[in-house]
C-alpha cells in the first residue's frame, strides 16, 4: 500500500477551513509569471511541479502557503534539473533582500 | 506498449481500484474501491504519473469522468440520497463492475 500523499486529504477529519482575505504580494505575481514562462518553454511540466510539492517535508508543507509551496517546488525542480545552483540562488536572494523589494522593506 | 483492456463507454459501471502505487498519482484515497458510472469520456492524455518524472511523449491513456454517489463515499453522509460527485480517473485505475457490485 502506497503512502497517502500530503495533498490527498479528502475525507480526513480537520477543523474549519480558514478563508482569510489576503492581498496578493508582488513576489507571488512575479513567481507565477516566471513559473508559466518556464513551463511554456518546456523546462518542466505541471505534473513535475505537483510531484515536487508533494515531496515536501510534511511540516514544511503545512507551514507554507499556496505560493510558498509553488516557489519551493519550482526551486527544487530547477536545482534537480541543474538549471540553477542552490548556493548561487541563496547568494542572489540575500543580495536582493539587502537591496529591498516591494514586499520586503 | 499497447493497452489490451477495453475502453469504457458512457454509462458503464466501473470500480476505481487501489493500485497501491507510490509517487505522483491522481486518484484520491477516498475514491478507491468505490463503484461508479462513466459520466463522460474525456479523451486520451499522457499519463501524469509518468510526466511527473519528466517522462513526456509517452502513450496516451483514456481519461473518464466517473460519477460516484456521495452516500457510497461517506458512511455518515446526511445530504440528499441522490447527491453525487464526479472525478476524473485514468483508465488504468478502473475495472469493469457488475450490476450488483457495491462500493467497499
Amino acid at each position: 500500500m502506497a503512502e497517502r500523499l500530503i495533498t490527498d486529504i479528502g475525507g480526513m477529519p480537520d477543523g474549519e477551513v480558514p478563508r482569510p482575505d489576503v492581498p496578493m504580494l508582488f513576489w507571488e505575481k512575479h513567481m507565477i509569471a516566471t513559473f508559466n514562462v518556464l513551463r511554456d518553454k518546456g523546462v518542466f511540466n505541471l505534473d513535475e511541479l505537483r510531484r515536487s510539492v508533494e515531496g515536501m517535508a510534511p511540516e514544511a508543507y503545512k507551514k507554507s502557503t499556496f505560493y510558498g509551496r509553488r516557489l519551493d517546488g519550482m526551486t527544487d525542480l530547477l536545482v534537480e534539473k541543474g538549471v540553477i545552483d542552490r548556493e548561487e540562488l541563496a547568494a542572489r536572494t540575500a543580495e536582493i533582500l539587502r537591496a529591498g523589494t516591494r514586499d520586503h522593506g | 506498449m499497447a493497452d489490451a483492456s477495453p475502453s469504457f463507454a458512457l454509462g458503464d459501471r466501473v470500480r476505481i481500484v487501489d493500485l497501491g502505487k507510490a509517487g505522483h498519482v491522481r486518484t484520491p484515497f477516498y475514491a478507491r474501491e468505490k463503484v461508479g458510472v462513466v459520466d463522460h469520456v474525456c479523451g486520451a492524455f499522457e499519463n501524469p504519473e509518468e510526466r511527473a518524472y519528466g517522462r513526456e511523449g509517452g502513450r496516451r491513456v483514456p481519461l473518464y469522468r466517473v460519477r460516484l454517489m456521495q452516500r457510497d463515499l461517506w458512511p455518515d453522509y446526511e445530504g440528499a440520497p441522490n447527491d453525487s460527485l464526479v472525478l476524473e480517473i485514468y483508465h488504468h485505475w478502473l475495472r469493469p463492475a457488475r450490476e450488483q457490485e457495491a462500493s467497499r
